[in-house]
């Protein structure tokens, strides 16, 4: 026997023990580097495929452009672009941010989708946001006024290229069963109506004999917050001036015209910042929370099957007067854009007109940008949407108004309504 | 490292403590190492992990538990690669805003039962800070605040052949015959419930609900409207028929449908309580249905959103969305349906048992009514206090010499000092120290003139003697019975830390006298039971026989045992 010392059972099962600790350490290590290096592509571990879209993710001093690669686009390397978007588009948008990389022009490019309201979007652009290479509003409603103040502050127009992604309409959306009681009351819907429902005495008691339904609830989104919200009021002055072009500063400071919108205005139920939000507010609490809600077109169309399962039937009726959102985008020219962002940020765009994007558009209601794509076809939901008073050619399209008129629509909005707001 | 593991291993067979130790400081290197390596994976794995506090109304507590635990289960990861780990916190909506306002709890994502406690959280926070607590939110659920009635009451009112409300409701209480106005003389006068509008969703709800009906609107509530004297009379008119307040929504549900119509003949509720009293989880003498309010009610729709404050970092707002939308997908949806609620997601439809078979209507609400201004809600809050039921309360507090140990009769002082800082002026206090005798040390006075003697009385209780503990209740319940009142709230509260010894009522006795009758006998006696030394099964006995609740005290939770009692005053 040696006199070397031997190990006892006990012995080895403390080596085994202390070498299988040193393994998993490692292991372990190995295994968190690998996590926090995948990590900027996105979160994982909820689904099994995590999301490519990272809304408002990426930090202030910009996205990041990581290893070489070569994309189709002739953008070299990994490239994230930043998009700030309204977010009446957000289905569509976060379908081509998912599309939009398997493709070939767009390999390599990470889009973060970033929902700001469209006054937002303008003021942080101004103000030197750097995550965002692109902009697309609902509308170009606010672009004049973005331009002028962005050119006073850097000396420079901020826009490199736009395009006009897909058009969507206003519609009054309301319950089947009331609305009906609504015509048989009042024959046509306008914003006149509408008013008159409103301030009805007894509610629908007085309206249609129907008291269990309380008082007619109107709301559109905040003219402040959301562009559907301005389309309101803007659609609210065409339809009193009984005018589609020409708008004027005088129209709107009319006194006639300020005391019938602050009446109208003042009795709005509610004022949400986004219209999907106030849709989707319809559809889940039903006729006890809105009667009759302002929503784009597209939008009412995205939830018309949902409201089905739930109170029923939805109907669509459209203004005397209308206006188009025509869902710009911009690609910004900034003093800060770095040109490899800038060009995959136009690669993007490409995609969003092109032809098979436009479709997946018209199956989220909108109107294509892309003359090429046709509305009307078999599976179109504008076929099957015409049960719900859906149609394709509208009258009274109105211009839209220069922005000094705009600006001071809404100041005399935030003057004299907003006191309402709670 | 060899000879170390042999040295141990030597051990075993004879070698003394000393010469382990001696071995051990030899190779205290390698101890130190292999520490190091065995720890390290441990601690690696506490530091790969982020948590989240997200404190919620408790009303939809079962869900959440599920939920929250599939998500915890799945291990998802924040874009650093740290696993996202989620610990719920029920509580009342009221507490929990206010106490992450005051960053007593350090909450990352919060979820009271309705958008009311958001907004008036966010209009502090404004005032305070100037940004608001909680930002953007979503609807995790969807639930209607209802008046849950037991059918046949509910059919008595109209239920079922015209719309039903607040108004109904009034003429009902007002009308000296109760019940009997209605052809149904056997179930005496009517009873309601509702929680206490500062502690909780339902109760606030309530509040608003009536003064809207009292106001005859829906919308546009003013401060103008709440000094009309009507009402101000339509308010008082409904809360006479309180049977008394409460913490929380969960606790009348239960109440309600263990104990029967003798106890409330109705109560505020969330619509989905009712979906599950009537799937079977009670042994209900009757079917309970739901009334939605004909002047209009509101939703209790469960925001979420994500906690704006210096202790919440990026990643834990990012996490915090990610486990939102895991809230917000199918799966869980549609598990939310099962218990009852309306889904936040648009895409399922409302099915069973969202149903008639199980007491409600998907197609109700008709109407709703409009969130109040801030301000007009806080004043809602004062009328309240003036037309509200007000309270008689006989505390009676244990003073034996078992008191002096552990702190007891001092924190007793504080809980008992707190529970009379939470009580109006309206209200009248009695105060019965018992040891082995029953001293009145103050009896029935209204605060308003009594308040600074009931502290000063209770600030000098001191301990000695023995416990006759039922004489002490018999005397504080015979006091309060002899003189009924039934414009008040008539309570007993009762703590002691010890087994009766010297009474010389027995238990027997005491259960027959102070048994809970609907229409003879309405004190209630709350107990706490101070202490190991206590006996909890009888206190609960005494709490049970007269409908109330019974608690357990130490010198540490005793200051919010008090607090709690309070609230169903």
């Amino acid at each position: 026997m040696s006199d070397e010392p031997k190990l006892t059972l006990f012995g080895k099962l403390f080596l085994l023990l202390v070498l299988g600790a040193c393994a998993t350490g490692a292991w372990w290590a190995f295994h968190r580097h690998s996590s926090v290096a995948s990590g900027n592509a996105g979160e994982t571990g909820v689904t099994a495929n995590p999301p490519r879209i990272s809304s408002g993710t990426t930090d202030a001093t910009g996205g990041s452009a990581t290893a070489a690669t070569s994309t189709g686009s002739g953008v070299t390397g990994s490239v994230e672009i930043g998009v700030a978007y309204g977010t009446e588009k957000k289905r569509w948008l976060e379908w081509a941010a998912e599309e939009f990389p398997k493709t070939a022009a767009g390999r390599g490019i990470q889009v973060n989708l970033i929902p700001m309201g469209s006054i937002e979007a303008a003021q942080a652009i101004t103000g030197g946001d750097k995550r965002i290479d692109a902009w697309t509003p609902a509308a170009d409603l606010y672009t004049e006024t973005f331009v002028r103040e962005f050119e006073l502050k850097h000396g420079r127009a901020p826009i490199a290229q736009q395009e006009q992604l897909a058009l969507t309409p206003m519609v009054f959306v309301s319950w089947g069963e009331r609305t009906q009681a609504f015509m048989g009351r009042y024959k046509e819907m306008t914003f006149k109506t509408v008013g008159e429902a409103i301030k009805a005495s007894g509610g629908w008691g007085g309206i249609a004999q129907k008291p269990d339904w309380g008082f007619y609830k109107f709301a559109h989104t905040h003219p402040s917050q959301s562009n559907s919200g301005l389309m309101a009021l803007l659609l609210m002055a065409y339809d009193f001036h009984d005018k589609t072009r020409g708008l004027t500063m005088a129209d709107i400071l009319d006194p006639k015209f300020q005391s019938w919108m602050v009446d109208l205005e003042s009795s709005v139920v509610e004022f949400p910042n986004s219209t999907g939000n106030l849709m989707k507010d319809m559809v889940l609490k039903g006729p006890s929370s809105y009667d009759c809600v302002l929503v784009y077109e597209s939008v009412a169309i995205d939830y018309l099957k949902n409201a089905e399962g739930r109170w029923g039937t939805l109907q669509v009726t459209y203004p005397r007067k209308n206006l188009w959102s025509n869902n710009p985008y911009y690609v910004l020219s900034t003093p800060w854009s770095d040109p490899r962002r800038q060009a995959a940020a136009t690669e993007l765009m490409k995609f969003l007109i092109s032809e098979a994007a436009q479709k997946v558009a018209l199956t989220h209601g909108f109107r294509p940008g892309n003359p090429a794509v046709p509305i009307l076809f078999p599976e179109s939901p504008f076929t099957s949407g015409q049960k719900f008073g859906l149609r394709v050619d509208l009258n009274g399209i109105c211009e839209s108004p220069k922005g000094e008129v705009i600006h001071n629509l809404l100041v005399g909005w935030n003057n004299n309504v907003r006191s309402h707001e709670h | 490292m060899v000879r170390h593991l042999d040295a141990r291993a030597k051990c075993g067979a004879g070698h003394s403590l000393l010469d382990v130790m001696k071995s051990l400081l030899r190779f205290r290197f390698e101890v130190i190492v292999f520490l190091f390596l065995l720890l390290t994976p441990l601690r690696m794995a506490a530091q790969n992990r982020i948590d989240l506090v997200f404190a919620y109304g408790s009303e939809k507590e079962e869900w959440i538990n599920e939920a929250t635990a599939a998500f915890n289960r799945l291990g998802a990861k924040t874009a650093e690669g740290r696993v996202i780990r989620v610990q719920g916190l029920p509580m009342g909506s009221g507490e929990c805003v206010d106490r992450i306002a005051n960053g007593s709890l350090k909450a990352n994502l919060v979820s009271p039962a309705s958008a009311l406690f958001i907004k008036l959280a966010n209009a502090e926070s404004r005032t305070r800070t100037g940004k608001d607590l909680v930002g953007d939110t979503e609807n995790l659920v969807l639930s209607p605040v209802v008046i849950a009635v037991w059918k046949p009451m509910a059919e008595a009112l109209g239920w079922g052949s015209r719309p039903v409300g607040w108004n109904e409701i009034l003429a009902l209480s007002r009308n000296p015959d109760g019940w009997g106005s209605l052809n149904a003389p056997q179930w005496g006068q009517f009873k309601l419930g509702h929680t206490h509008p500062e502690y909780s969703n339902s109760g606030l709800i309530s509040i608003l609900a009536e003064t809207y009906a009292g106001a005859g609107k829906t919308s546009g509530l003013t401060l103008a409207d709440l000094g009309r004297p009507e009402v101000e009379d339509f308010v008082r008119g409904i809360e006479g028929t309180i049977v008394h307040y409460g913490a929380s929504t969960g606790f009348f549900g239960k109440k309600m449908f263990q104990q029967g119509p003798g106890y409330l003949s109705a109560a505020v509720l969330y619509e989905n309580m009712i979906i599950e009293a009537n799937s079977g989880k009670y042994a209900l003498p009757f079917p309970v249905v739901a009334i939605y309010p004909k002047e209009g009610t509101f939703w209790s729709d469960h925001p979420v959103g994500v906690v704006d404050a210096e202790w919440n970092s990026p990643e834990q707002r990012r996490a915090s969305k990610r486990y939102i939308q895991f809230l917000l997908a199918p799966e869980q949806q549609r598990r939310a349906l099962a218990y009852g609620f309306r889904p936040g997601l648009v895409d399922i439809a409302l099915a069973s048992p969202l149903d008639k078979a199980h007491g409600v209507d998907p197609s109700e609400p008709k109407t709703t009514l409009e969130i109040p201004k801030p301000e007009v809600i806080r004043a809602v809050g004062q009328l309240w206090q003036k037309a509200k039921k007000h309270s008689r309360v006989v505390l009676v507090m244990d003073t034996s010499g078992s008191m002096n140990s552990g702190g007891r009769i001092e924190n007793a002082r504080k809980g008992a000092a707190q529970m009379l800082r939470l009580m109006k002026d309206e209200d009248t206090f009695s105060l019965l120290a018992f040891n082995t005798r029953v001293n009145w040390a103050m009896h029935s006075q209204p605060l308003a003139q009594g308040r600074a003697t009931a502290e000063k009385t209770i600030a000098t209780l001191w301990a000695n003697g023995g416990t006759a503990l039922y004489d002490a209740v018999l005397a504080a319940h015979e006091d309060l019975q002899k003189a009924p009142d039934t414009g008040k709230i008539s309570a007993v509260v009762v703590l002691t830390d010890g087994l009766d010894t010297n009474s010389k009522t027995q238990l027997a006795e005491l259960m027959k006298a102070i048994r809970f009758d609907s229409e003879k006998s309405n004190v209630r006696v709350f107990t706490i039971a101070y202490g190991e030394d206590a006996n909890k099964a009888i206190l609960q006995q005494i709490a049970d026989a007269t409908q109330a609740k019974s608690y357990t005290g130490t010198p540490e939770n005793i200051e919010s045992v008090f607090k709690d009692i309070s609230t169903f005053f």
